[in-house]
């Protein structure tokens, strides 16, 4: 063997001279991860994963997509049934955005139940919860895109339920309908916040995110003592790379599998009249929908109750958990009311979807 | 203090080297060893642990150990090893101070006598003010131009009695309403509403012996439902959250009511609430039935959820 470099290796000493590309990569791959890489740590990269194949099929699909009242369904029916593997992008598209919900749901758990968003870790929690927010939105923005039935009337609904909050509700409704009921600007204003403003947000804010995070570092085990978490401590690489490569390949799996087994099928092109259709939301806003047919939650104040007051301080208590839970204590099964509280939140948001869809069968 | 690199390390007996590099435990983030290089350790580095580390000042390493014993020890074995470039520790370098003295970077001679400092800062916000401020007015006029359209007073046909056959039977026309949106071409729109012939009881339900006035924007009579008039129209807008009802029978209730699908409120055929969480009865809206039985009404839109009506088309 030569000492002298060949070409590939004086690209690499090129470029790395200019960008500091080894010590980059070091830094990005010799994390110490304390107690050592773990199945639970890979949610957080499989919704970087899940983003980044919505931003891919997201862009593909805007090739034939038009956003316009007279064209949206049209061009969405074209792409399923004319653009050869059109179904396919846009059915990825469509369960991608579900796999993404529950994925935020089981990152959410995840640093819930570890204790992960106490000090010092409170402002990745805080972004984290403003990601959040914008999954949901991401989700309720984008399926009124295709312009079929359930895309508008999830839409007329939802945008009543923000009109109820206090003081800038109506114009917050008549700002996102552009106008007093949905129509063009209204489409006009959902695929503009669905394809630039969302994903510019999400962007800039899961960097922020990352950057946090790799500011404090991993959380680690809530349990072992710092000799047993030393003794199992390993590098981000490749222990957890490894880990969170099979998770995401176990998703896109899943997501490929669901694409295939039940592509997406438009119902009748949007109009103000529903006719046979029973409307309903996308199934991650069920329980927020079935919560609002209880009789508690009638009448106007109660809407305001269910629809905007509730979800609103749920958020503000999220926000403010680690603040109040000031406690170093991080071991879930010593955290009794945090547990309780999760169990609680969770059986609920499960028995409210069940019973939305137990309820279809009574309307037909 | 943390013991610093170059630092003399001596033993109970005697000067044995200096402080080559130093080891950081990952988790603790907290100098674990000092690595001891020198003559006095034959030649080969030793990793001392740092509880035999009597005392640190500024320049030396007192151990607790006899020169004689330093060899049990192990040798630095460098490849188990990597630097702090090499990883990311959060928080390593503010904890670490093993670097005797400071390393200092001169100050560019313009920037040593700026006076006005914090008058440039407040210029550069100052800037940034002037362009933004200027610009929040026309942004905000510019998205909000479709926000607040004018009431449409027109007359729809939407089509003719004889298609009620029964008194107090939600019947539903549907009709097509032509709009015109910003910058798109006219479309058709599929509409529809519930009419009712009303017996006199459901009808005195909905008037409560009253006439019913229709108001424009600026608060002038547009028209007035008679209460004598048996045909009553209800908006296609379900009053809770905006969703299209449905006219259905119900076994259990063993009469026929409207029923929206979405949030399962219940309506009586004079439009009151019979059960669900909708706030308001339907809404009736303006009708006229001329001698032919040809119906027509005006398209107004209520704000769902609010127990008043308020309205915004």
């Amino acid at each position: 063997m030569s000492a002298q470099p060949n070409l590939l290796e004086k690209v690499i000493a090129f470029v790395d001279e200019r960008v500091g590309l080894k010590t980059l990569q070091a830094k990005m791959l010799h994390e110490p991860v304390p107690g050592g890489s773990r199945w639970a740590y890979v949610f957080g990269s499989c919704l970087l994963f899940i983003f980044i194949m919505q931003v891919v099929t997201g862009i593909l699909l805007m090739f034939y997509y038009v956003p316009s009242a007279d064209h949206a369904y049209a061009s969405t029916q074209y792409i399923i049934h004319e653009v050869d593997y059109g179904w396919f992008i846009l059915s990825y598209h469509f369960w991608g955005s579900s796999a993404m919900v529950v994925m935020v749901f089981a990152h959410m758990s995840q640093v819930f139940l570890w204790g992960a968003y106490k000090s010092p870790r409170e402002m990745i929690w805080l972004v984290g919860l403003a990601l959040f927010g914008i999954v949901m939105a991401f989700g309720f923005t984008g399926y009124l895109l295709p312009w079929d039935q359930r895309a508008y009337w999830a839409t007329t609904v939802g945008v009543e339920i923000m009109d109820k909050a206090p003081i800038v509700g109506d114009f917050l409704a008549r700002f996102l309908k552009g106008g007093p009921t949905p129509g063009q600007m209204t489409l006009s204003r959902f695929f503009v916040i669905h394809v630039m403003i969302l994903p510019a947000a999400l962007m800039g804010l899961a960097g922020l995110h990352l950057f946090l995070f790799r500011k404090a570092g991993p959380a680690g085990p809530f349990r072992g003592t710092p000799d047993e978490l030393k003794a199992k401590t390993d590098y981000f690489f490749p222990r957890q790379v490894w880990k969170d490569m099979v998770a995401m390949g176990a998703v896109f799996a899943t997501i490929c599998s669901l694409a295939f087994i039940e592509p997406v099928v438009l119902l009748e092109e949007a109009t103000p009249d529903p006719g046979e259709y029973h409307p309903e939301p996308e199934w991650y806003f069920l329980f927020l929908f079935q919560l609002l047919r209880l009789k508690i939650f009638s009448g106007e104040f109660g809407q305001f109750l269910g629809g905007v007051a509730i979800p609103g301080a749920f958020m503000v208590l999220l926000a403010a958990l680690p603040f109040i839970d000031r406690s170093p204590e991080r071991n879930i099964f010593k955290r009794p009311v945090a547990l309780v509280g999760w169990i609680l939140i969770m059986t609920s948001i499960l028995i409210f979807t069940v019973s939305a869809i137990i309820n279809r069968e009574f309307l037909d | 203090m943390q013991p610093k690199l170059k630092s003399k390390v001596r033993c109970t007996d005697r000067e044995v080297g200096e402080v080559t590099r130093v080891i950081v435990d990952p988790l603790s983030l907290k100098i674990s060893h000092i690595v001891v290089g020198g003559n006095g350790v034959g030649g080969a580095e030793r990793q001392v642990p740092m509880s035999e580390v009597q005392s640190v000042t500024d320049d030396l390493v007192q151990l607790r150990t006899a020169s004689g014993a330093l060899a049990q020890f192990p040798p630095l074995k460098r490849d188990e090893y990597v630097t702090t470039h090499e990883v990311e520790i959060a928080h390593l370098e503010e904890r670490l101070h093993v670097q005797p003295g400071e390393v200092l970077v001169p100050l560019p001679a313009l920037e040593r006598n700026v006076p006005r400092r914090t008058f440039f800062t407040n210029l550069t916000h100052a800037i940034g003010a002037l362009v933004a401020l200027p610009f929040a007015f026309p942004v905000l006029k510019y998205l909000m131009k479709p926000m607040y359209a004018p009431f449409d007073n027109r007359w729809l046909k939407v089509g003719n009695v004889n298609r009620i056959k029964a008194e107090d039977v939600g019947v539903q026309f549907k009709y097509k309403k032509i709009v015109k949106e910003a910058f798109m071409p006219e479309a058709e729109v599929d509409k529809n509403v519930w009419i009712l012939k009303a017996s006199p009881a459901v009808l005195e339900e909905v008037y409560k012996g009253k006439d019913m006035e229709f108001r424009d924007q600026a608060g002038r009579l547009v028209w007035t439902n008679k209460k004598d008039i048996p045909y009553v129209v209800f908006s296609g807008k379900c009053p809770h959250l905006g969703c299209g009802y449905k006219w259905r029978k119900v076994p259990k209730l063993g009469k026929e009511i409207f029923l929206c699908p979405c949030h399962l409120s219940i309506y009586e055929p004079s439009g009151k609430v019979l059960d669900g969480p909708a706030p308001r009865p339907l809404d009736p809206l303006p009708i006229r039935v001329d001698a032919a039985g040809n119906i027509q009404i005006i398209d107004i839109e209520f704000k769902a959820g609010t127990k008043a009506q308020t309205r915004i088309v």
